[in-house]
């Protein structure tokens, strides 16, 4: 639409059977929402929104699948990430909730998939030196007190919005497909200054490099398909000859 | 860096293992068997600069109390260990040219030219880092990446330490830091532990673009020094040089002199300097020093084309004041030095 001059802006007019009929629509309306209330406010506690399933909240961690690998608390924005040794000499994270911004890098950047999403956003907490997390508290669900009877859900109908109100508990943790990763590999980029010292090798998780000896020469192998591109080799490589590289699908 | 980055990477390589005289060890049992307990061990730490496990020397002595638990067995040190086969230098070496200088920017032991040549050589965009040994207040050295000329208002970077510095666990760090070069100065064993870094690995060849070597007659260890200093009356929160000039051991202090001859310390010379020949450190790029040229100027021995290029540019800017070098006056330390080869034991 296009306005060529200013026009002032009038109501519509009316005749008197539509202005019954708007008035009488107005009376329905008033009268609908006193016995059933239509408000948008949705009852927290006792009933909870449906969150979607990728919703970025509480952070789980499974430490079967962690490879310590510090990706991500380097990422983290927020430094709220640390990495504490744990009885079994291996450093999991740790999570500062005082800190934490709630952008799951982290979760995008674990290449094990150790770190998980879920829809829990109302853990409470006493002060602020209970919002460190310890790894051991983000291995199993936080305890929280549940109300709720019932969950409630947008519906967009045209041009109106209203709520939906369902009875049951929503699932707060929901697996959903790990993030897509930039399919990486871990190459040489310098053979001749390699030492011969098989730390990557050792720290490698996925069994990905392997080595073998004969005749006074020490042959150094990375498996591409096994490699996850995690970065493990990268970082530990005294000479820092190792890159990862993309992944070249053929 | 930047073509590494694009290169293609490998999945398959192969390294050379080095030979073990003793099978049953690990290769740092035989470097303490063959260079350590035999006190061959110059204390250049380059097995610690290459060491992947991060083997650390403790103290000021000759000692790698956690090789054990650290040794990966992977034979780098045995690689690069200058005295594990060792072929004693001796003599001037070759050269370029053999000048004296005296920089009129900088203030160190006595021409300040080593100072002069990593200075220039970052200003010339040849390194972008030098690696200087500096001393904290009780002449323990610690080592500093000078980046920026201004970095030499720490006066104490300047100077001669008569004790042992990590000069080359230090360069490895900056050679991975590194984005156009590193400068390194040292005494001759540690030239030749860069030599030998840089004949293994390709990375210490590129990224290490200038050696400047020390004269070089002995080295003490810090303990050792400082007890032996103390008991001659030396107080070090008033020392502001050491100097060995013509067999006798100079240390300034601010109201005076203590003068005794070196020969007098000759218990406490580090057992490595018992066997060393090299007075000139052959193998620098340049060597800088201040027997051969008048007082208050340094000798500089140029031997390639790289140190040649930084002394041109100094010339050029008129950065110092150049004269004549008398090699004769070097003699009588290289034949002191040539000596100390009846101190190798053969087997």
């Amino acid at each position: 639409m296009k306005m060529k001059s200013m026009k002032k802006v009038v109501g519509p007019e009316y005749n008197l059977s539509e202005k019954i009929k708007t008035n009488v629509y107005a009376v329905g309306v008033a009268m609908q929402e006193s016995v059933y209330p239509h408000t948008m406010t949705v009852f927290y506690p006792r009933e909870r929104k449906k969150m979607p399933d990728n919703y970025r909240g509480f952070i789980l961690f499974d430490p079967d699948k962690c490879i310590s690998c510090f990706n991500c608390s380097f990422v983290c924005p927020a430094n709220a990430i640390r990495m504490k040794e744990a009885p079994s000499r291996r450093y999991y994270p740790t999570v500062d909730y005082g800190r934490c911004i709630f952008c799951h890098f982290c979760i995008d950047s674990c290449s094990g998939g150790a770190l998980k999403a879920t829809k829990i956003h109302d853990v409470a907490y006493k002060d602020m030196d209970e919002m460190f997390t310890p790894t051991e508290e983000m291995i199993e669900l936080p305890e929280i007190i549940r109300e709720d009877k019932k969950y409630v859900e947008y519906e967009i109908e045209e041009d109106d919005l209203h709520l939906k109100r369902t009875k049951g508990e929503d699932y707060l943790f929901v697996e959903v497909p790990p993030p897509i990763q930039i399919p990486m590999v871990s190459q040489c980029i310098d053979r001749a200054s390699c030492i011969g010292c098989r730390v990557c090798e050792e720290m490698c998780e996925s069994g990905a490099i392997s080595s073998s000896a004969e005749n006074g020469m020490l042959r150094m192998k990375i498996d591409t398909d096994k490699c996850t591109g995690c970065g493990l080799c990268v970082k530990e490589c005294s000479m820092q000859i190792l890159m990862l590289k993309l992944k070249k699908f053929e | 860096m930047a073509a590494a980055i694009g290169a293609a990477g490998q999945s398959e390589w192969e390294v050379a293992v080095p030979e073990k005289p003793l099978k049953d060890k690990t290769y740092f049992e035989n470097l303490k068997a063959k260079v350590i307990d035999t006190n061959l061990c110059s204390r250049c730490l380059t097995c610690a600069a290459i060491c992947p496990g991060g083997i650390t020397v403790v103290g000021n002595k000759v000692d790698f109390p956690d090789y054990e638990t650290k040794c990966l067995d992977c034979g780098a040190c045995v690689r690069v260990c200058p005295r594990f086969v060792y072929e004693p230098k001796s003599g001037l070496g070759d050269y370029i040219e053999f000048i004296a200088g005296r920089s009129k920017r900088f203030a160190g032991q006595d021409g300040a030219m080593v100072t002069e040549l990593l200075v220039s050589a970052i200003e010339m965009g040849m390194i972008d880092r030098g690696l200087f040994a500096g001393r904290d207040e009780k002449w323990a050295t610690e080592m500093f990446h000078v980046r920026e000329p201004e970095q030499l208002a720490i006066t104490t970077l300047g100077g001669t330490k008569y004790t042992f510095a990590d000069v080359l666990p230090e360069l490895k760090k900056a050679v991975m830091f590194t984005k156009r070069g590193v400068g390194i100065v040292g005494t001759p064993c540690i030239v030749s532990g860069v030599r030998k870094l840089q004949q293994e690995y390709p990375i210490f060849r590129e990224r290490v673009k200038l050696v400047v070597g020390l004269f070089c007659t002995e080295n003490f260890h810090y303990d050792d020094i400082t007890k032996f200093l103390q008991e001659k009356g030396v107080d070090f929160s008033k020392l502001v040089k050491t100097d060995i000039i013509k067999g006798k051991f100079i240390s300034t202090m601010t109201d005076g002199k203590v003068k005794f001859k070196v020969a007098e310390a000759e218990d406490i010379i580090a057992s490595g300097c018992n066997v060393c020949t090299d007075f000139t450190a052959v193998e620098s790029d340049a060597s800088v020093g201040s027997v051969g040229s008048e007082k208050g100027f340094s000798t500089v021995a140029v031997r390639e084309e790289n140190a040649k290029k930084v002394i041109e540019y100094i010339k050029e800017k008129g950065y110092a004041d150049f004269g004549e070098a008398d090699t004769s006056q070097l003699d009588f330390l290289i034949g002191h030095k040539k000596k100390r080869e009846e101190n190798i034991k053969r087997d």
